[in-house]
C-alpha cells in the first residue's frame, strides 16, 4: 500500500466512523452503527499496520493475560454477529504471556473477521503453551480454508486485487515474526480441521 | 459482560477538545451505565474538575488542538501529584498520532484506546481496568503516600500467588525499592524477571539500579543495549542523558535528549533538561528555540513554570539578545503571581538588567528576589538563581551565603551540588576553590549536627534543642537535622515533662519527615520516646 492508497483510506475511515456517528444518533439503527464502527476501525488497523509493514512500529512485548485478552476480543466481534456464538478457552493458558498486546490484537482482527464471516454458528477462541510458545487459535465450523489460501499460508502476499484474505493473513504473519526470542520468531499456521483454523505461534 | 452496577458508582471524566466527540463519548458511557460523568473539551476545565471532585476513570484525548497534549497532561497530572495512583487514565488516539503515543515513556497511561471504538470494546476494556484498579488499590494507597516500605511489603504478600499481575507487582516492587534506597535488593528484583523473559521496562530498572550501587559502566552498557533494541523506548533516552550528565558528559547527554525528542514531541521535563543543558554547554540558540516553541505551544496550559522563562531569559541573554530577555521575564511576571516564583522572576530580571547596564534596576529587582521569602521552602533552582544575581552584582558574601544555604538543605543530593560548584566556577572562582566552599558547607553542618547531638548525650538538653532546631527550621530538607531536632525534643519531654509548645515542634518535625521520607529510620526511634510520654 503506498502513501497515496492509505491517504484514500484514510478518508474512508473518517467517513465510516461519521456514518457510525450519524447511525448512532438515531435510536433504530444501533446495529448498523456497529457495523460501520467496526468498518472504520478495520481500515484504522490497515493503516497501522501499514506503518508497521514500512518500518515504523516496534514491538513492546510485556506481560499480558491471555485470558483477559480473548476476552476484550470476543467483546469487539459479539457486538458486531449478535448471532454467532463466541467460546474461550483459555484454561490451559499461563497466567502470564508475553506478546505485545495493541499489535496481537491488529494481527488478530483479521482471522476472526474472517472466521465471523465464514462459520456457521460459533467460533472458539484458544490459547495454550506448545513447544514453549504461546498459541493463539482461532477456529470456526464454516467450510474451511480454500486450497490456495492453504497453500499460501500467509507467506507471500496475497495478489494485488486482494484486500481480503491473503493480505491480512500476511499482514498477520509479519507481525507474529516480530516476536522472536533467543533467535526463535514468531509465525502462524493454516488448516482445516471442522472449518478454519488459525494459530499464532508466539515465541 | 458488562453490569451496570459496576460501572454506576464510578465517577468519569472525558476530555475531549471536539464536540462530537464528547457527545458520543456521553452517549456511550450513559448508556453502559455511567451515572457520574463530566465533559470538558480542555486542561484548564479539566484541572478545576480534578481538584473538586475524585475520578475512578479519566478519559483523555491525545491530541486537544494546538496546545499541551495528553501524554503532557498526564505527565504534569503525576508530578504534581493532582490524581491518586489509582485513578484509571486511558488515553485515546487516532491511528496518525498512535506510533507517537505508544512509546515507552516514564509516565504511561493504564491503557489506549484507538478511535474509533464502540461502546461494547471499550466497556470490555474497562471492565479488565477497574478489576485491576481494585486489586492494586491497598498498592495504590501506599504509593501515594510515598510509604515505599510499605509498597514492598504490600508486594511481598502479593507476588507468592504468581497470579496474572506478577509481572506489574515486580514492576513496581522494583521502582519502590529504589526509591526506599534499597538498590541492591532491585537489582535482584529485576533480575528475577529478566530471568523468565527480557523485558525492556525490567532492563532499565536494571540498569537505573545498578547506577544506584554505583555499577555506572555497567549501567550504561545495559541502557545502550536498550535503545539498541527498542529505538522507541523514551525512558531509556532520559535515563542515559541523566547519567552522561552526571559524568559531565554535557554534549553527550545533549545529543541523546535531542534524539528522543525526535521521536516524541516531549514532555515538559525533556523539554526543561534538554534547554537547561544546552545552555550549560554553550549552545543558547538550541535552548531558546526548544524552549520558545514549548512555551508557544503551552501558552495559556498549566503546565509551563516561571523557571521556563527564566531559561528561555538565560538563553537570549548568552546571545546578547538584552531587550529580548527583559520582554521575556516580564511576560512571565504578568503570568505567575505566586511568592515562589515571582523570586525566581525577579532574580533573572535582575541579571538582564545588569547585563545591559542597569545598575540601579538590578539592585531593586535583586532586592525584591531576597525580601521576605523564606530561603528552606524554595526549590534549589531558585536559591541557585538568586546567588547568581547576587554575584552579577558583585555581592559574593551574599551568594556564597546562598550556596551554602542550598548544599547544606540538600545534603544528599550529588546534582544540586554539582550545580552549586557550575554557579560558583561562572562567577569566578577556579574549580578548586569551589568545591572548597562546597565541602566546607558540608562540614559545617556536619559538625553542627555532631555538636547537638553531643550536648544531648551530656544531658544538655536545652543547648542541643536550640541549635538542632535553629538548624532544622533553616533547612528542612536536611532529613538528619529535622530527625535530631525532633529527637532531642521528645527526650527532653521523657526526662523533663512534656509541654504544649515542645510537643507540637517536635510533631511538626515528625511530620516533615514522613513527608519527605515515610521510612526513615529516625521516625522509629522519636515514636517510641513519644509512645513513652503516654505512659
Amino acid at each position: 500500500m503506498n502513501d497515496l492508497y492509505a491517504a484514500i483510506v484514510h478518508d474512508v475511515k473518517n467517513q465510516l466512523a461519521e456514518l457510525s456517528l450519524q447511525l448512532g444518533k438515531r435510536g433504530d439503527a444501533q446495529h448498523e452503527m456497529s457495523i460501520a464502527m467496526n468498518a472504520a476501525r478495520r481500515l484504522t488497523e490497515m493503516l497501522l499496520i501499514h506503518k508497521q509493514d514500512a518500518d515504523l512500529i516496534r514491538v513492546n512485548v510485556d506481560s499480558v493475560n491471555a485470558a483477559d485478552f480473548l476476552t476484550i476480543l470476543v467483546a469487539e466481534y459479539q457486538e458486531l454477529y449478535p448471532g454467532l456464538r463466541f467460546e474461550i478457552d483459555a484454561a490451559r493458558a499461563p497466567d502470564f504471556a508475553f506478546f505485545d498486546d495493541a499489535l496481537v490484537r491488529l494481527a488478530l482482527a483479521n482471522a476472526l473477521h474472517n472466521a465471523c464471516r465464514f462459520t456457521r454458528t460459533h467460533i472458539s477462541l484458544s490459547a495454550y503453551e506448545q513447544d514453549q510458545q504461546l498459541v493463539i487459535e482461532i477456529a470456526d465450523d464454516g467450510e474451511g480454508y480454500p486450497e490456495h489460501i492453504l497453500a499460501n499460508s500467509g507467506n507471500i502476499p496475497a495478489a494485488a486485487s486482494g484486500v481480503g484474505t491473503g493480505l491480512g493473513l500476511y499482514l498477520a504473519n509479519r507481525i507474529a515474526k516480530l516476536h522472536q526470542l533467543e533467535g526463535r520468531h514468531g509465525h502462524i499456521s493454516l488448516s482445516n480441521a471442522n472449518g478454519a483454523v488459525f494459530r499464532m505461534f508466539l515465541p | 459482560m458488562a453490569t451496570i452496577s459496576t460501572f454506576s458508582d464510578k465517577w468519569v471524566l472525558v476530555i475531549d477538545d471536539m464536540e462530537g466527540m464528547r457527545s458520543q463519548l456521553r452517549m456511550s458511557l450513559s448508556s453502559s451505565g455511567f451515572a457520574k460523568l463530566h465533559l470538558v473539551s480542555n486542561i484548564k476545565e479539566a484541572i478545576e474538575r480534578i481538584a473538586a471532585n475524585k475520578y475512578d476513570v479519566i478519559l483523555c484525548d491525545y491530541s486537544l488542538g494546538d496546545s499541551t497534549d495528553g501524554q503532557q497532561f498526564l505527565e504534569y497530572l503525576r508530578t504534581n501529584d493532582l490524581i491518586t495512583r489509582n485513578t484509571i487514565f486511558v488515553m485515546i488516539t487516532a491511528e496518525q498520532a498512535y506510533e507517537k503515543v505508544v512509546v515507552a515513556s516514564e509516565c504511561a497511561p493504564d491503557d489506549y484506546l484507538l478511535k474509533p471504538f464502540t461502546a461494547a470494546q471499550f466497556n470490555a476494556r474497562l471492565e479488565k481496568l477497574l478489576e485491576k484498579q481494585a486489586y492494586f488499590a491497598p498498592l495504590d494507597r501506599a504509593t501515594d503516600k510515598k510509604n515505599w516500605a510499605r509498597v514492598v511489603a504490600e508486594c511481598d504478600l502479593m507476588i507468592p500467588s504468581k497470579d496474572k499481575y506478577f509481572f506489574e507487582l515486580h514492576k513496581i516492587k522494583g521502582s519502590a525499592l529504589l526509591r526506599n534506597n534499597q538498590p541492591q535488593q532491585a537489582v535482584e528484583c529485576y533480575r528475577a524477571i529478566l530471568a523468565l523473559r527480557p523485558i525492556g521496562w525490567a532492563k532499565l530498572g536494571l540498569a537505573r539500579s545498578l547506577a544506584a550501587t554505583g555499577e555506572h559502566s555497567e549501567s550504561e552498557k545495559i541502557t545502550r543495549e536498550i535503545l539498541a533494541e527498542s529505538p522507541q523506548f523514551l525512558a531509556a533516552y532520559d535515563f542515559l542523558a541523566k547519567q552522561l550528565e552526571r559524568n559531565g558528559e554535557k554534549n553527550a547527554a545533549l545529543d541523546v535528549l535531542q534524539k528522543a525528542r525526535q521521536i516524541s514531541p516531549g514532555t515538559m521535563s525533556r523539554i526543561r533538561e534538554t534547554s537547561a543543558l544546552a545552555v550549560d554547554s554553550g549552545q543558547p540558540e538550541l535552548a531558546e528555540s526548544i524552549m520558545r516553541q514549548a512555551l508557544q505551544k503551552h501558552k495559556h496550559s498549566p503546565v509551563r513554570q516561571a523557571n521556563d522563562y527564566a531559561v528561555l531569559s538565560k538563553a537570549l541573554l548568552n546571545q546578547g539578545k538584552t531587550s529580548e530577555a527583559l520582554s521575556t521575564v516580564q511576560e512571565a511576571q504578568k503570568s505567575f503571581q505566586d511568592a515562589k516564583s515571582l523570586v525566581m522572576l525577579a532574580a533573572s530580571e535582575s541579571v538582564v538588567h545588569r547585563a545591559a547596564g542597569n545598575s540601579a534596576q538590578a539592585e531593586i529587582a535583586l532586592s525584591k528576589a531576597m525580601s521576605g521569602t523564606d530561603l528552606g521552602s524554595l526549590p534549589a533552582a531558585t536559591v541557585l538563581a538568586v546567588a547568581e544575581a547576587c554575584f552579577a552584582l558583585g555581592k559574593d558574601a551574599e551568594a556564597t551565603k546562598l550556596l551554602q544555604h542550598a548544599v547544606q538543605n540538600h545534603e544528599d543530593d550529588h546534582q544540586i551540588s554539582q550545580r552549586v560548584h557550575a554557579v560558583l566556577v561562572a562567577s569566578g572562582k577556579d574549580a578548586n576553590e569551589a568545591s572548597a566552599i562546597i565541602s566546607a558547607s558540608q562540614q559545617e553542618i556536619i559538625l553542627l549536627n555532631n555538636n547537638g547531638v553531643r550536648k544531648a548525650q551530656a544531658g544538655e538538653l536545652a543547648e542541643a534543642i536550640d541549635m538542632l532546631s535553629t538548624a532544622a527550621d533553616r533547612l528542612p530538607n536536611n532529613l538528619q537535622i529535622t530527625g535530631n531536632a525532633a529527637l532531642v525534643l521528645a527526650l527532653d519531654m521523657v526526662k523533663n515533662g512534656k509541654t504544649a509548645d515542645k510537643l507540637a515542634r517536635c510533631m511538626n518535625y515528625r511530620e516533615t519527615l514522613i513527608k519527605k521520607s515515610p521510612n526513615y529510620p529516625k521516625i522509629e526511634q522519636i515514636d517510641n520516646l513519644l509512645k513513652q510520654l503516654k505512659s
